[in-house]
């Protein structure tokens, strides 16, 4: 029970996923960090089989999945992306409701179980009392908690989410993480892009560090998350430490010394900032 | 079923029918509806009879025939489109028969009028399938196939324009007409070679109204939920482009009821396909069935083509739904 990666190939026109080998392991909530364009978010896509491979193989569970119907994945994995499409005229309820799909057949017919299912996820996600209105009339940290309604009806052992807290709040960013972190530890395996060093060390149990489409590190928050890593990977010297109250690792940042602004640049910004 | 869902969809039904009377008693000879009746179900023989059961039967049915099978069309498209814009139109059908229409008539002047709509049903199914191809050769993305689906209409709509200004009045007159959106002079014939695929197809949309559920989530969330997108996509956009260049086939461009219909009817009742697409469909039928009878009412015993009056009433009553509801424009 794993997400298997072997010698990945994949990605849009130019950039490609490179040669990337991976394990991540069941039961854990593993962040895909690392810098914008390093290719995170594509090997999720890639795991989510929503990307096509150019080589290698993702097996999740055992099962190589470029040899199963996309009906028996979405019954493993379930998927929240990046930027839901918010269909017109749907409330909460069917939005939850399709949810199902993957266990249900071509008409989307209702079995007892389904209906338990989505009044569950309406339930674990507290918006039971939202489940009339119109999705589209919901804000952003609502909405958001609604597409993870139906990736909980989906009923998978896998749940992958892609940046869950952009776009959001910080007070729905957390909402959203602490929900994760309730899916987590109700046995389901999660793996997540973040693009917050301090949420992914927050929250994660694993973290897989990537750079330049290459994996680049992968372990506990507390083994890898180095100054030394954040400056290699990110180029941003930071200074890492432990939070007093939840020991957890953040990261924050040297002042004056970004390596990645040129001289000029940084005195262009003082002169701004008089 | 909502409440507002189990009103609205009877109440359509009951229009429908209330214009279909209408729509039989209307023209260059006016028919009461209490004759209307009594030929309809008791068969009596006079002239009314004759204009009743040779022109404004048929012609009607075909009215309601293919004002759904539009309607249902452009549902399907804006679904896999995701794009409010979207119609029967993006994809190329409506330049695509028009273009084959004129070509087919000025290369072949003696091209006997009934064969016009096999050489429309052929021109609108191949710049569809031209538009298909060209956005299939890359990952496609609703995006691609919008302005592939525009570029290709630009190419036919250029081809219309230069046969319409090298070629004599005379010429293409005939076709011209045809190109409105008329339902003038079609009779039994027509209804007897359309109906059973028009039919079909409809009933056929209408069981798929989960899957469109599902594909107007977008392609990932599709996928995630265990949709073979590229599959179903595909038979989708097949279903929608023989539905829609099956109707202009027959009854010529009526343009705008395929973008209309489906506006409308969301409104209404929302949008889960499976009350949608009923929903649509009726008011398709509706709408042409009404800019028929209204074309023969207002010049008799002259006729003002459908297609005109769907565009000059539709339009204004389109914006007004859209100005007075709360239309969801973000995606």
């Amino acid at each position: 029970m794993s997400i298997e990666l072997t010698d990945i190939r994949a990605g849009y026109g130019g950039f490609m996923l490179d040669q990337v080998t991976a394990t991540i392991k069941a039961g854990e909530l593993t962040a895909l960090i690392g810098p914008n364009g390093c290719g995170k978010s594509t090997l999720l896509k890639t795991i989510a089989r929503q990307l096509p491979l150019s080589a290698g193989t993702v097996r999740i569970s055992g099962r190589d999945t470029a040899r199963e119907p996309t009906k028996a994945i979405a019954r493993q994995v379930a998927v929240l992306p990046q930027h839901p499409v918010v269909p017109p005229g749907i409330s909460v309820g069917q939005l939850v409701g399709y949810g199902r799909a993957p266990h249900q057949n071509l008409f989307g017919v209702r079995s007892r179980t389904d209906q338990e299912k989505i009044e569950a996820a309406l339930e674990a996600v507290a918006i039971a009392d939202l489940r009339d209105r119109m999705v589209s009339e919901l804000s952003g940290g609502q909405r958001q908690r609604a597409f993870l309604a139906m990736c909980v009806a989906q009923d998978t052992p896998y749940v992958l989410l892609d940046e869950p807290t952009s776009f959001l709040d910080i007070k729905y960013q957390y909402e959203v993480l602490e929900l994760t972190e309730t899916l987590h530890a109700a046995g389901k395996t999660i793996v997540a892009v973040l693009h917050d060093i301090g949420h992914a060390a927050r929250f994660a149990t694993n973290l897989v560090v990537m750079k330049d489409g290459r994996l680049y590190a992968t372990g506990t928050p507390n083994q890898i998350l180095t100054p030394e890593l954040v400056e290699q990977v990110y180029g941003l010297r930071t200074r890492v430490y432990a939070d007093p109250v939840t020991g957890s690792k953040m990261v924050s940042p040297v002042p004056n010394m970004q390596p990645s602004l040129g001289h000029e640049t940084a005195r262009t910004m003082c002169v701004g900032l008089d | 079923m909502t409440r507002r869902a189990r009103i609205t969809l009877p109440s359509l039904v009951l229009l429908l029918t209330l214009a279909f009377v209408w729509s039989l008693s209307v023209g260059a000879v006016k028919i009461p509806a209490s004759v209307i009746i009594n030929t309809l179900f008791d068969l009596d023989g006079d002239q009314q009879r004759f204009i009743i059961n040779r022109s404004r039967l048929p012609r009607s049915l075909l009215a309601v025939l293919t004002g759904g099978a539009m309607a249902l069309s452009g549902v399907i498209v804006q679904a896999l489109l995701r794009n409010a814009l979207a119609s029967p139109k993006i994809i190329g059908i409506n330049s695509g028969a028009a273009l084959a229409v004129l070509l087919g008539t000025s290369l072949a002047p003696d091209l006997a009028l009934a064969w016009l709509p096999l050489v429309a049903l052929l021109g609108g199914t191949l710049a569809a399938g031209t538009i298909y191809g060209l956005s299939a050769l890359r990952p496609m993305s609703p995006e691609r196939l919008i302005l592939v689906g525009i570029a290709v209409g630009l190419v036919c709509d250029a081809g219309v324009d230069f046969i319409m200004v090298t070629a004599s009045t005379f010429e293409i007159s005939a076709p011209l007409v045809w190109l409105t959106g008329s339902l003038w002079a079609r009779g039994w014939q027509h209804l007897s070679a359309v109906w059973p695929f028009l039919s079909l197809l409809s009933a056929l949309c209408l069981c798929l109204f989960f899957r469109l559920d599902l594909m107007r989530l977008g392609t990932s969330q599709a996928t995630a939920l265990g949709v073979n997108v590229r599959l179903e996509r595909f038979v989708l956009l097949a279903i929608a482009t023989l539905l829609a260049s099956i109707s202009v086939s027959v009854v010529g461009v009526i343009g705008f009821v395929g973008l209309m219909a489906p506006h409308i009817a969301r409104q209404l009742v929302g949008g889960r396909h499976g009350v949608l697409l009923p929903t649509a469909m009726l008011i398709g039928a509706l709408l042409v069935v009404l800019a028929d009878a209204t074309g023969r009412v207002l010049v008799p015993p002259l006729e003002i083509s459908a297609g005109i009056l769907t565009a000059l009433f539709g339009a204004p009553f389109f914006v007004f739904i859209l100005l007075t509801s709360r239309m969801e424009t973000r995606e």
